[in-house]
């Protein structure tokens, strides 16, 4: 890098930072007065938004320069990104710069880029997301920084490869395949092992890429880190058990932005501490994140991004509260098997492991606990249009719960990214009939 | 042409005291259910099928071969086979198998196969693996151990039949079939045993040969159509003889080539209708046709030998394969073919398929190689707007 561009990108930095401090200040002052959502039926927002709002525009301020400073990979949101970071590439999530966009509502803009490049609307609107804005330069967040490196792991859908196959084309750079065999009943240790020899082998495809070598005590101290915060994770979001629950899917929606983007940071780890220590006092002062809990709902599958909101309200207003996700608990249970000491043999064993990885019956048998420990009147499950692996499955574990767990249980038929697949008229009449059958 | 159906061949084999397995798409190794004496019998849909049993399962969004496939064997249709087979192509054939396993449950095991996603070392090693797995699997099922000469017996049958498959692509335009008889024949591999294949395959191509040796003389034409309707009545006869009689004697020389890319060919009646518009298939990228001509392997262990078969078949995106080569094997699928365009004829909601498309055809843009995409539903017969586009395409290639 030249001086002049590590002056760019320090300036840059140092500038973006101050602004987003005055702007978290700001909000904070603001907080505890108005949330901007129903207050009359849901509990102020959680005092840290303010500062997860700041880490995320920290984190996509650092990516506008990163370029100028450090070598970057864009990586998907379940793969093992510990040995990059511990090679210091600034890691982007492109699912997570989608999730953005849904939250900001220009995502179906920005498809429209991709799909009049020919990209069909019958795929994940993620990915259209995306490649609509690698091909348009148009995002929310400034700019996003060209990849060096692409990681692409299939322990959460098949799409990813095809869709990161198209960046690799499209950029002319290394893609670095980890392919996680499906767990239809259980782990085999051929699984085990092709997982390891592939995270291996990608190693020194990384160092290439940046131009050092990867140090034994780093890849630790950022498993380490890693772990801390998936732990504090898991912890924030079984606080959701308690009643009223201090906490609910759509605060853990806007919460585990960090857990998915910046594992393997002190940070991170900080930031979730707090957290956990802001959610402990809601249950201490005996705060429910609805104000009259009378029911409590299981959420399956991925959100929709773009009516959080909504959704939130007009549940509230019935005195009913989502406390619990098997999406948002997926960055979460695995945090015990991060290996601290034998980091890549546990980057196998764990990243071979999320929920979208295991099997249709797996997930019923998730939701099923969660039902037992979360105490819950009901499943909403979101068959998700651009999310084949989550939603497929759903029919089955939809009668089963009905059936085996005496629990009314009704499918959302929606897309988490594309609002031109969501019909709020029929989200409304379907909520309306599921909360009559619960009542 | 003198091909036996489906059913026919499935009782009997069963008749002989073999198995039957239905195998979902795309790739597996024959050779090693039929070391087990299972036969493979291939599921692609079927199209046409009453879908209402797999919709009480699957979403809208999954496509059309996943749908057909479930409502196929919930409806019965499966009934006559004793195994399941559902390789780990795609999300949807992934949530298939699962469903499958954990809820539907079947009268036959649900056998599964994970295919990886690369070409390196690893990938075939850990196909090798997988495939050992399966053949633990098979052992448990059968009670049966087919020792490794059996394997390899097994493995050079399949190889056999394979070089001839690929033969009869690569000769393809100068075989005296249409198109329709064309993949009616190279599709019977779906289900023929490989010996059975080899004997239809080869009395193909001794058609041509005998044809080309002998200048085309009526009496060519007559062995050949003696050799494919011994089975058949009059009738048949007559329509096999009226149907391919105006173009089959030097289709070569007919038509405008065109390469066919997609999953799988369906409605079948697209051939026909490719050739009264005056456009033929020269070559094809299709996933249960051309992306199928498996190399022979080259290890001595026979289960990395099978894996090396199929991590070395043609480029295929549900096998990771970089868009990149799949490009440069459609150019030169063009430039052997002497093809004028390609034709991708896609399954709604295939986002294998449906990704690569731009860049693919990007490609061939900037090689000045004009390409067409349509969509289709396995269960749709040819619409006219599909027709009127082909006809364009072809008219705007001619």
């Amino acid at each position: 890098m030249s001086l002049s561009d590590e002056l760019r990108y320090w300036s840059g930095n140092a500038l973006g930072l101050a602004a987003l401090r005055v702007v978290r200040w700001q909000a904070e002052g603001r907080a505890s007065s108005a949330s901007g959502w129903e207050s009359e039926f849901l509990a102020p927002p959680l005092k840290i938004s303010p500062r997860t709002k700041e880490l995320i525009g920290r984190h996509y301020l650092k990516g506008r320069y990163a370029n100028l400073h450090q070598k970057v990979a864009w990586v998907t949101s379940g793969a093992p990104i510990e040995f990059l970071k511990a090679l210091d590439f600034y890691v982007l999530y492109p699912e997570n710069h989608g999730a953005v966009c849904g939250t900001m509502r220009v995502a179906e803009e920005i498809c429209t880029q991709a799909e009049n490049a020919g990209y069909s609307r019958d795929l994940c609107s993620y990915a259209r997301t995306d490649i609509g804005s690698v091909l348009s330069g148009r995002t929310p967040v400034g700019r996003l920084p060209k990849p060096d490196l692409l990681l692409a792991c299939t322990n959460i859908c098949q799409t990813v490869l095809f869709w990161y196959r198209v960046l690799a084309r499209h950029f002319a750079i290394p893609l670095i395949l980890i392919d996680t065999p499906f767990i239809y009943t259980e782990v085999r240790e051929h699984d085990i092992a092709f997982v390891k020899r592939q995270i291996e082998e990608a190693i020194p495809v990384a160092e290439k890429a940046a131009g050092k070598t990867l140090k034994a005590d780093r890849l630790e101290e950022v498993a380490r880190l890693s772990r801390a915060a998936s732990q504090l994770w898991a912890e924030i979001i079984a606080r959701g058990r308690h009643h009223p629950s201090p906490i609910s899917v759509f605060d853990q929606f806007i919460q585990m932005a960090p857990v998915v983007e910046m594992r393997g940071e002190p940070f991170t780890v900080d930031f979730y501490a707090a957290m956990l220590k802001e959610v402990d006092g809601r249950i201490a002062r005996g705060v429910g994140v609805v104000n009259n809990e009378r029911k409590r709902l299981l959420w399956d599958n991925l959100p929709i991004w773009y009516r959080l909101r909504y959704l939130a309200e007009y549940l509230g207003r019935h005195g009913i509260a989502i406390v619990a996700s098997t999406y948002t608990n997926a960055w979460g249970e695995l945090a015990n098997r991060i290996d601290t000491q034998d980091p890549i043999d546990g980057m196998a064993r764990t990243y071979i492991y999320p929920i979208l990885n295991r099997g249709t019956g797996d997930k019923l048998a998730t939701m099923k606990r969660m039902i037992e420990e979360y105490g819950l009147d009901g499943v909403i499950l979101h068959s998700d249009r651009s999310c084949k692996p989550y939603s497929i499955g759903q029919m089955d574990q939809r009668d089963r719960l009905i059936r085996e767990c005496s629990l009314p249980a009704i499918l959302l038929e929606a897309d988490h990214n594309d609002p031109r697949a969501y019909s709020e008229e029929q989200v409304a009449n379907r909520l309306d009939a599921f909360i009559e059958m619960m009542e | 042409m003198d091909i036996p159906r489906r059913m026919d061949v499935i009782r009997d084999y069963r008749q002989r005291g073999g198995s039957v397995a239905a195998v979902f798409p795309i790739h597996y190794p024959r050779e090693l259910l039929r070391a087990f004496d299972i036969l493979p019998v291939e599921v692609w849909g079927p199209p046409r099928v009453s879908t209402s049993q797999g919709a009480a399962h699957l979403q809208p969004y999954v496509c059309s071969i996943v749908q057909n496939a479930l409502s196929f064997l919930q409806s019965g249709g499966l009934d006559v086979v004793d195994l399941l087979l559902v390789p780990h192509t795609c999300d949807s054939l992934q949530g298939l198998g699962s469903i499958l396993i954990d809820f539907i449950k079947p009268r036959q095991p649900v056998l599964t196969l994970y295919v990886p996603r690369g070409q390196r070392d690893s990938d075939v090693d850990f196909l090798a693996d997988e495939l050992r797995a399966s053949y633990r699997l098979l052992e448990a099922i059968t009670g049966r151990s087919p020792s490794d000469p059996e394997l390899a017996d097994a493995i050079r049958r399949e190889e056999a039949a394979d070089a001839l498959l690929a033969e009869l692509h690569r000769d393809r335009q100068r075989l005296p079939l249409s198109d329709e008889a064309f993949y009616r024949l190279i599709r019977s591999r779906e289900y023929l045993p490989a010996e059975d294949f080899i004997e239809i395959a080869q009395a193909g191509r001794a058609g041509f040969h005998t044809r080309h040796t002998r200048r085309d003389g009526p009496d060519s034409r007559a062995g050949f159509q003696t050799r494919h309707t011994r089975r058949d009545g009059p009738e048949s006869r007559a329509g096999f003889h009226t149907r391919h009689s105006q173009r089959d004697l030097n289709p070569a020389l007919q038509g405008i080539p065109v390469i066919l890319s997609g999953i799988l060919p369906e409605p079948m009646s697209l051939f026909g209708a490719l050739a009264e518009m005056g456009g033929r298939v020269a070559a094809d990228d299709l996933a249960c046709c051309g992306r199928r001509l498996y190399p022979a392997g080259q290890s001595a262990d026979p289960f990395r030998h099978m894996a090396e078969r199929i991590v070395g078949a043609p480029p295929d995106p549900t096998r990771g394969s970089p868009i990149q080569e799949r490009l440069d094997h459609l150019l030169r699928l063009i430039e052997v073919s002497d093809a004028k365009g390609v034709v991708f004829y896609d399954i709604k909601f295939c986002e294998p398929e449906l990704f690569d498309l731009p860049q693919l055809r990007q490609g061939l843009r900037e090689a000045g190689i004009p390409s067409l995409a349509l969509e289709v539903d396995i269960n749709d017969q040819l619409s006219q707007p599909v027709l009127n586009r082909l006809a364009a395409f072809l008219e705007m290639i001619q």
